[in-house]
């Protein structure tokens, strides 16, 4: 029997049919710094053209052996969009992800306009869409901050947080703002014929709320966006997780994607073995800091003997990897991911 | 009736663990109002410190989280606003600056902020850069200001990394001064690996980690002499 292509294998993976291996993917960014050299670009161009975004997202894609590619790499796309500026670092030599420059300081002035789809970047990543949905060969995965971080890019995040306390009623009715964004969004990269999605709302995890609360502001915003998908859709939350896992597990995601704090194999027990799980290894440490990839090996039995159906990085890659660190990341999952995971079977 | 010293320090820091801001400048007010009872300092330190210890416990626990520390923390600052400007300069703490700032490229500071405060609470002269701070303003302010201390947070792993430059550069200029990292993905070992004087772990922790550093500093200076 033929070998699935990258793309039949994450799509088949998140229908749950059987397939030949573990796909090696993330629902975060995975470009390279070593992609983005070979180009001939700096990184902080690679956020401003369609062409640089899917050329640079296909060519560490092709180095790594990675079986989809995501784009774009910033948080900073909505929030431009909708009026906060960016801060591109063009200047720079280092490796800096655009950020956010001008935060609304209070809810009520919040004004986000009806066409934000098409505004700064936004037709940029659309147009990274199409390059990459045409040009086939990988998965392609499209992914929204959930409605809590997304906030968090536009107001001042003390603002947010203890509004969510002092101010209850107006951080909820600017929740419910966002999640039509983010569903508006998202949706948007659904018709663009994109093959997984993922929300990270990674600003709301433990480290920062209460699981009460996460159970009020955050889980009935995320059970809207769910519910109004089509597409796979992971939810992922770095940081402070086993608190909220249950609780994550009834948003309606297909899948959940941890990182390394995350206690994985207490969560597989705790969800069972019918939800797909990603994660969770510590992209910088694992893929950047291992000098040895014997460790980055040890590194990626473990996320699968813990009872991860894919070995998903816990964030973005930091692009600076070393890239023995990442074939040994993919090697070890193609070869020890023969074996089925809890969930998905094997051909 | 007016409150002994006793009663009045818990009522500070009930306050500051209730997040009740007017309780806060009340009993602050109160305690200026009733000089014998005790000096502002110490309402300062055994009062709303010692309530911000109380809330590190219950963020520890898992009881508060940031969103509540935020306004503990605002409590704090309401009653510090009072009581500060009656403490005598010779009095005010740690005879220490330090330069505080979010590494360029990270436009988060809620954890900074809390690490400023406790240096501010300890009264040490704080100069705060804010966040997504170049490089080389932390180095220019650090000559500037000659501070003992350059503290520096981040919250992602994607920005930690200019904080070994600005380690190296500083280190270059200023060989005594001791710099202190903190922040999500910040660990002891990414700290030393970078040439770290010294790693908090907590903002509870920083300023004790700050005097330490300078008390290692000063046995390193009289040992020279």
């Amino acid at each position: 029997m033929a070998a699935l292509t990258s793309k039949e294998r994450v799509i088949k993976f998140f229908k749950k049919e059987p397939i030949d291996t573990m796909p090696v993917f993330s629902g975060m960014g995975t470009v390279v710094i070593q992609a983005v050299k070979e180009m001939g670009v700096k990184f902080a161009q690679v956020h401003t053209t369609a062409e640089l975004l899917a050329g640079s997202a296909l060519k560490s894609s092709e180095m790594c052996g990675l079986d989809a590619v995501v784009v774009p790499y910033d948080m900073a796309t909505v929030a431009q969009a909708v009026g906060c500026g960016l801060t591109l670092y063009e200047n720079s030599e280092d490796i800096l992800y655009p950020t956010v420059p001008n935060k609304w300081e209070t809810l009520e002035e919040v004004n986000i306009p009806a066409d934000f789809m098409k505004r700064a970047r936004m037709p940029i990543v659309d147009d990274a869409f199409r390059i990459l949905v045409k040009d086939g060969r990988f998965a392609v995965g499209a992914w929204q901050l959930g409605p809590f971080t997304l906030a968090g890019q536009i107001i001042e995040l003390g603002l947010l947080l203890k509004g969510a306390k002092k101010n209850k009623e107006a951080v909820e009715a600017f929740l419910t703002k966002m999640t039509d964004i983010v569903i508006e969004s998202i949706k948007h990269y659904e018709s663009l014929g994109v093959d997984y999605l993922n929300i990270r709302e990674m600003g709301s995890g433990t480290d920062l709320l209460s699981p009460k609360m996460w159970n009020s502001l955050i889980q009935p915003h995320l059970t809207r966006i769910f519910s109004a998908l089509k597409t796979p859709a992971v939810l992922h939350i770095c940081g402070g997780t086993d608190m909220i896992v249950p609780l994550m597990n009834q948003c309606g995601a297909d899948a959940l994607s941890f990182d390394q704090k995350n206690t994985l194999a207490k969560t597989r027990e705790v969800v069972g073995n019918d939800v797909i799980v990603l994660g969770n290894f510590d992209p910088y440490g694992t893929l950047v800091q291992m000098e040895n990839p014997e460790d980055v090996k040890t590194v990626v039995k473990k996320c699968i003997d813990d009872g991860v159906d894919a070995v998903w990085p816990g964030c973005d890659l930091w692009p600076d990897v070393k890239m023995d660190n990442v074939k040994a990341w993919v090697n070890t999952t193609r070869e020890y991911g023969k074996k089925r995971s809890p969930v998905i079977g094997r051909i | 009736m007016s409150k002994s010293k006793e009663e009045l320090l818990k009522a500070l820091a009930e306050a500051v663990v209730e997040y009740d801001e007017d309780a806060c400048k009340e009993l602050s007010q109160e305690v200026l109002d009733n000089p014998n009872t005790m000096t502002p300092m110490e309402a300062v330190m055994n009062g709303l410190a010692a309530g911000m210890e109380e809330v590190g416990r219950l963020y520890d626990t898992h009881e508060y989280f940031v969103p509540e520390v935020l306004m503990c923390a605002d409590a704090l600052y309401a009653g510090l606003g009072i009581l500060r400007p009656h403490i005598p300069k010779a009095e005010a703490g740690v005879n220490a600056q330090v330069v505080i700032g979010s590494i360029q490229g990270d436009v988060h500071d809620i954890g900074k902020n809390l690490v400023k405060m406790m240096f501010d609470v300890a009264g040490w002269g704080v100069h705060d850069l804010g966040r997504d701070v170049p490089l080389e303003q932390f180095v220019e302010k650090q000559l500037d200001t000659n501070s003992e201390v350059v503290a520096m947070s981040a919250m992602m792993t994607t920005t930690m990394l200019g904080m070994k430059k600005v380690i190296a550069m500083i280190k270059e200029k200023n060989p005594e001064c001791l710099i202190m990292l903190g922040g999500a993905p910040v660990t002891k070992d990414v700290a030393n690996l970078f040439g770290a004087d010294g790693y908090a772990d907590s903002a509870g922790n920083a300023v004790s980690e700050g005097i330490k550093m300078i008390g290692r500093l000063r046995e390193f200076q009289a040992s020279k002499k």
